[in-house]
Parts: structure tokens; sequence; C-alpha cells
């Protein structure tokens, strides 16, 4: 039986007397979005971290297709993230940002402009990074992410600083990235968002995963995405 | 090699090893310059000429007490990574992070090799110009003019390293610059003027870079001017060693400690 694209198990991490996430378990399934939902502070982003490599877990595993991501050969070819629209020098073109992060990644230059492209970055792809909108920044950080031509896709809060079109772009394309078979784990706090992009809903609040489920599933019983979103972390407890 | 050619794009699209390039080109002409062309006997307190092999030695010795210049190019190259928060996009990409800070310090220690030729280069330039305006004829032959030069270029490029390596275990661009400046430019002086410590000089960076580039003339004021005797530095030989020695630990250090750390 093959690995599963992104699988967590007992994931923690406690920073001092804090514990950001406590035994978290999911999964993520190829050819579906599986949105990772949760109110700001809730452990998205630290458990996000912990599964590529950029935060140590305090117990538990988080894996992607059987292994650590730092264990994998070529991992930007197989995993692309955006977590952090500021991971860009400000005095750098795009296109300088991605030629410089292909040639760390072990990439062709070629997906440079294949990446500008896709994510309609094009336009200003000379331009200086410090110069852009935050949508801007947000479509860069996605061609960053796009450049290994990856299986996976890990994506904290995308859609944040995107403007309407932007969103409907980001929704289609991630449809049709899940579409093709590939994976997508998408972390938010916009509800709506989610609902209208996700298959399979994992809910985090206070560093525990309280649901988890196809959206099918957990808006049974006529209930609407936020009367569970608000059961969940109204009451802090496991439902 | 990806690594290296990662760091290499880097240098060059943030216009870092230009700006490397000018510093240099600055650091060993102004201060060698103005000294050949003044006259070092003419200068507060006079030192010997350049019509002595002594003198020689002073004014192509006197860019390494700019050293901190190449030690704060590689701070503050680093911390920027920290600062931007590039450093997550780039342990994405190459997520073994020894791997990626070994090839920064390769990088940064070729730069600065560059930094202290072109530095050695326009130093040794500044002084023919100034020599051949006041009329004096230099009493050293150019092939032993060559030899400080390489040791001043040796020695920025292990400032570089020892910057980098700082920037990478501070993170914080203020509290790196903080330190560089603090230890080679207060902490050193201050040491040399404490009884019994000051002995230990010779082993200090400073000191090794007095002992490596035979420039002395700043300790040896300082020593006249407290009283105390001045501790014997070691052979340019020891004192290459003991900065690469220091070089060696901090990269180590860098390399290390990084791979523990979270990045949130």
């Amino acid at each position: 039986m093959s690995a599963a694209p992104i699988e967590i198990t007992r994931l923690a991490k406690r920073f001092g007397t804090v514990d950001a996430v406590t035994d978290a378990t999911f999964s993520a399934a190829p050819g579906r979005v599986t949105g990772f939902l949760g109110p700001n502070g809730a452990g998205k982003s630290t458990t996000l971290r912990m599964l590529l490599g950029l935060i140590r877990p305090s117990e538990g595993t988080a894996l992607i297709l059987g292994k650590h991501y730092r264990d994998h050969r070529r991992p930007a070819r197989l995993v692309g993230a955006v977590l952090d629209i500021a991971g860009a020098h400000p005095r750098t073109t795009a296109r300088q940002h991605l030629r410089t992060y292909s040639a760390l990644s072990g990439v062709s230059p070629k997906r440079v402009d294949a990446v500008l492209d896709e994510t309609g970055t094009a336009e200003y792809a000379d331009r200086r990074i410090g110069t852009f909108s935050t949508g801007m920044r947000q479509r860069l950080a996605l061609a960053t992410a796009l450049l290994g031509d990856p299986e996976i896709l890990v994506l904290d809060e995308p859609s944040n600083g995107l403007d309407p079109a932007g969103i409907v772009w980001l929704r289609t394309f991630l449809r049709a990235f899940a579409a093709s078979g590939r994976t997508v784990l998408l972390s938010s706090h916009l509800l709506g968002e989610v609902e209208q992009t996700a298959d399979d809903m994992v809910l985090i609040d206070r560093g525990r995963v309280t649901r988890t489920g196809s959206l099918c599933d957990l808006r049974s019983n006529g209930k609407s995405l936020e009367d569970v979103f608000l059961r969940a972390t109204q009451e802090g407890a496991p439902l | 090699m990806k690594l290296i050619h990662g760091e290499l794009i880097k240098l060059v699209t943030l216009r870092l090893a230009l700006w490397t390039i000018l510093l240099a080109a600055a650091c060993g002409m102004l201060l060698t310059g103005a000294l050949a062309l003044i006259g070092p006997e003419n200068a507060t307190p006079p030192m010997p000429g350049l019509d002595t092999v002594e003198g020689v030695e002073i004014v192509l010795g006197l860019p390494a007490v700019l050293l901190f210049v190449p030690a704060l190019i590689g701070t503050i190259a680093v911390t920027s990574e920290y600062r931007h928060r590039t450093i997550g996009t780039t342990f994405l990409a190459a997520p073994r992070r020894g791997r990626v800070l070994g090839a920064k310090l390769i990088v940064y220690a070729l730069l600065g090799l560059t930094y202290g030729i072109i530095c050695s280069a326009a130093s040794g330039v500044a002084l023919y110009v100034g020599v051949a305006a006041r009329g004096v004829a230099i009493p050293v032959p150019v092939g032993e003019i060559v030899v400080p030069l390489l040791q001043l270029a040796l020695a920025a490029a292990v400032y570089m390293v020892l910057g980098v390596s700082i920037g990478a275990l501070a993170r914080n661009q203020l509290v790196a610059i903080a330190i560089v400046l603090g230890y080679f430019y207060v902490l050193e002086f201050v040491l040399m003027m404490i009884p019994g410590v000051n002995s230990l000089y010779p082993i200090l960076p400073g000191g090794a870079t007095a002992s490596l580039t035979s420039f002395s003339f700043l300790t040896d004021a300082l020593a006249e001017q407290t009283s105390l005797d001045a501790a014997a530095l070691a052979s340019p030989l020891a004192g290459a060693g003991i900065l690469l020695a220091y070089a060696g630990v901090a990269g180590l250090l860098a390399t290390i400690v990084p791979l523990r750390r979270d990045l949130r």
C-alpha cells in the first residue's frame, strides 16, 4: 500500500509552557483539496511548519509520502509550499527571486517563465518585489511553490491579500490542480472560501484537531460549515 | 553545487558582489593613499617614513584597521535572510540546513578573498601613486610587497567567514552588527588594557590579525599610552593558523546550531 501524500500522526508542539499543537492526527488524500480550518492562533501554521521541517515536533510525526520532508532527495519537486508572503527579498525582481530558488531547488531555470505565466505574474516579473502589493506577493509565493512542478501543495492562508478576481483565480487553480490527481492542503480561517474550494476538512482549535471528514459529512443534518466550525471552536472540546 | 550556484545568484542579484568590490577598492585606496600622500612621518603621532621598510609595512597594513568591513558584509548578508524571512524559502528549497550554511560559508569565504585581493591591490596601487607623487623611493622590492598584501587578503576572507557565522548564530541584524563592531572595536581594546588579560591578545582574533598582517602600530601605540607591556605577537604563520582556527570553529557552530532551531 502506498503512503498517503500527507500523514500527520499524534503531532504535538510545545513552546515553553504553551501547547501550540496537541495530538493532531489527520491526512490529506490525492486528487482532493483538504481544507485546514481554524481560528487565528489555533496551531495551523505551526502544524504546516512541522510538516515542512521548519519546526521540530515535540511529539508525533508529520510525513509526506511516508518520509519526513527533509529526507526526500528533491523535496521541492514533490512539495510546493506557501507559508509566508514575506519570503522574498524586496530588492530583487520576481524573475531574479524565482531564478535563485530554482537553482537552490535543483529545478531547471526554464520553469521560471512557466510559473510566471501559470500564476499571472509575468507582467511584473522584472519589477522589484518591494513595490508589489500583497496580492502580487501572494501570487509570487505560489509561483515559487510551483517551481518544482510538485505533486503536493501546502498553502497557509494563500488568499490573504488577494482581490476577488484573485480569489476566484486561486480557487479555480487549486481545483484544477487537485483534479489532475495531485494533493492540496490549504489552511485558512475564512470559512466561505474554504467551503467553496475544499473537498475534505480538518478543523483545529486551540492546538487540537476537533473534526475531520469530507465537507459533505460535516454538513450533514442540514448544518452549515459555519455551524460546525462555531460549535467546534466555542466548546473547545472534541465533538 | 546547486546550493553554491543559488548563493552566487543571490550575490549578483542583490548587487552584494558589486558593493563588495567597490568597498574593497575604497578601503584599500583611501587609508593607504592618504597616508602615502601625506607621508607617515608627517602624521600625528609621527610614524616611520616611506623610505624605510617599517614605514612601508605600516602603510600597507593600514587597511587591516578596516577588516570589520568584510565581517559586516557577511553579517548583514546572512541576517538579511532572517530579516526578510527568505531563510524559510531557502530551507524549503534545501531542507538540509547544514549544507545550506556550508554553501554560504564557501561562497562568502571566496567573496572575502576577492575583497581582500582587491583591497590589497588598491592599497598597493595607492602606495605607488603616493610615493611617486612625493618623489620618494620605496626601499622594498615589489615581490616583498606582495606578501603582506596576500596576508591581508587571507585575513579578509577569514573576517567575512566570521561575520557570516556571527550572523547565522545571532540572526537578528542589529544584534549581530553590535557583536561584530563591539567585539573587534571595543572589547578587544578593553581587554588589551587589563593587566594580565592583555597577554592573551596574541591569540585573540585581533592579535592574530596583527601577527598575520604584521600591522601592530595601533596596538603598540595603545601599549605605550597605557604604560603596559605589549604582548609579543605570534609569527605571521601562527597568526594565520589562529585566524583559520577561529574561522573553522565559527563556521562549524554556524552550521550546527541552526539545525535544531525552529523557524516560526
